[in-house]
C-alpha cells in the first residue's frame, strides 16, 4: 500500500468517526486541529486504523504519534514488517 | 494529623489506586464510567485500571507518579493525583489515557464505547496546558473529617511548584451533584470557573451526572 493510498484509508475513518470532513489530511494535522477528535473520538480512530490496517500499535507506538505524518510512517513501517 | 504519612505513590499501591479512581469515578452514585460506557463488569474494569497504572506512564490520571497518598498504620487510606499538564513537552494527558485505553481495553471495548459514545455530548473538555490538574479524591469513610484532603491538596500544590515555579493555576474537574466534594475543594480556595453539561439525557445511565464542574484556584 502507498503513501496516498494509506492517507486516504485514513481520511475515510475519521470521517465515519467525527461526522465530517472539515480538515486538510497535512503531515502537520494534529488531533487538537480537528473538530470532535476528542479523548472519546481517538480511542475510537486509533481502533478503527488498526482494524482496517490490520495492524497493531504498541502503548509507546502510540504516545510518539504527534501528528498525522508521524501516523503514516508508523502505519507504513508496520505494513512494510507483515 | 500526626499519625497521618503523606507520601508519593510507588507501583506497590496501585491496587490502592485502582479503588481510589473507583470510587472518585463514582462519586456519591453506582455509575463507574469505565464499566458502563465499555461494557465490563467492576471487576473488569478494576483489572484494567490496574494495567493502565502497570504501564508507568507519566503526565496522567493513570500515572502512579501522580498520586500523593496518606497513610495511616502504614495503610493507605486516601489519596489524590495532581500533575502539570503537558509540562516539558509532555502528551496533553486525555492522549496519553486515550492511549491507555485503548491499548489496554482492546478492541471489543472500544467497539461497545463506539455505540455509546454519543451521549457524552457536550461533556468533554480540554485540561489546561501547564495548569496543575487534580484528579481522583478518595479518602476511606473511617478517616474523613481529619482535613486530610487539604493535606494532600497542599502536597499536590507544594510539589508542583517545585517541578514549575511559574506554575499560576490549579484545575479540579468534579460532577455536579458532587456537593461534598464542591465544598471541600471550595474551603481550600478552589470556585467553579465553568461547567459543561451533556447534551443527551441517556448519559445518566453511563455517568454519575450530566453535568461538569472545571473549579480553579490561582496562586
Amino acid at each position: 500500500m502507498d503513501r496516498n493510498e494509506i492517507i486516504e484509508k485514513i481520511r475515510h475513518i475519521l470521517v465515519a468517526v467525527l461526522k465530517h470532513q472539515n480538515f486538510e489530511m497535512k503531515d502537520e494535522m494534529s488531533a487538537a486541529d480537528v473538530a470532535g477528535w476528542d479523548s472519546l473520538t481517538h480511542m475510537i480512530i486509533i481502533t478503527e486504523i488498526e482494524k482496517q490496517f490490520a495492524v497493531n500499535f504498541k502503548l509507546k507506538e502510540l504516545n510518539k504519534l504527534t501528528n498525522l505524518g508521524t501516523l503514516i510512517e508508523l502505519i507504513s513501517s508496520k505494513l512494510d514488517q507483515k | 494529623m500526626n499519625e497521618y504519612l503523606f507520601r508519593k505513590a510507588m507501583p506497590k499501591d496501585i491496587p490502592f489506586l485502582a479503588d481510589v479512581v473507583i470510587a472518585a469515578e463514582k462519586g456519591v452514585s453506582d455509575k463507574l464510567s469505565y464499566s458502563t460506557l465499555f461494557n465490563l463488569s467492576e471487576d473488569q474494569a478494576r483489572k484494567f485500571i490496574i494495567a493502565m497504572f502497570e504501564e508507568e506512564i507519566d503526565g496522567c490520571e493513570f500515572s502512579v507518579s501522580s498520586f500523593l497518598l496518606a497513610e495511616y498504620n502504614g495503610e493507605p487510606v486516601a489519596a489524590f493525583g495532581g500533575w502539570i499538564e503537558g509540562f516539558n513537552g509532555e502528551m496533553p494527558s486525555r492522549v496519553l489515557k486515550s492511549n491507555l485505553i485503548s491499548y489496554t481495553f482492546g478492541r471489543e471495548c472500544i467497539e461497545f464505547l463506539k455505540t455509546k459514545a454519543n451521549v457524552m455530548n457536550g461533556l468533554i473538555s480540554e485540561r489546561e496546558p501547564l495548569a496543575l490538574q487534580l484528579e481522583y479524591l478518595f479518602v476511606s469513610k473511617e478517616h474523613r473529617g481529619k482535613k486530610l484532603t487539604d493535606g494532600l491538596i497542599k502536597g499536590l500544590v507544594d510539589e508542583g511548584m517545585i517541578l514549575y515555579p511559574s506554575l499560576k493555576k490549579a484545575q479540579i474537574q468534579v460532577f455536579g451533584n458532587n456537593s461534598n466534594a464542591i465544598k471541600v475543594y471550595e474551603k481550600n480556595g478552589f470556585q467553579v470557573a465553568s461547567s459543561y453539561k451533556a447534551t443527551d439525557a441517556a448519559v445518566l445511565q453511563f455517568l454519575p451526572f450530566d453535568e461538569k464542574f472545571i473549579m480553579e484556584k490561582n496562586f
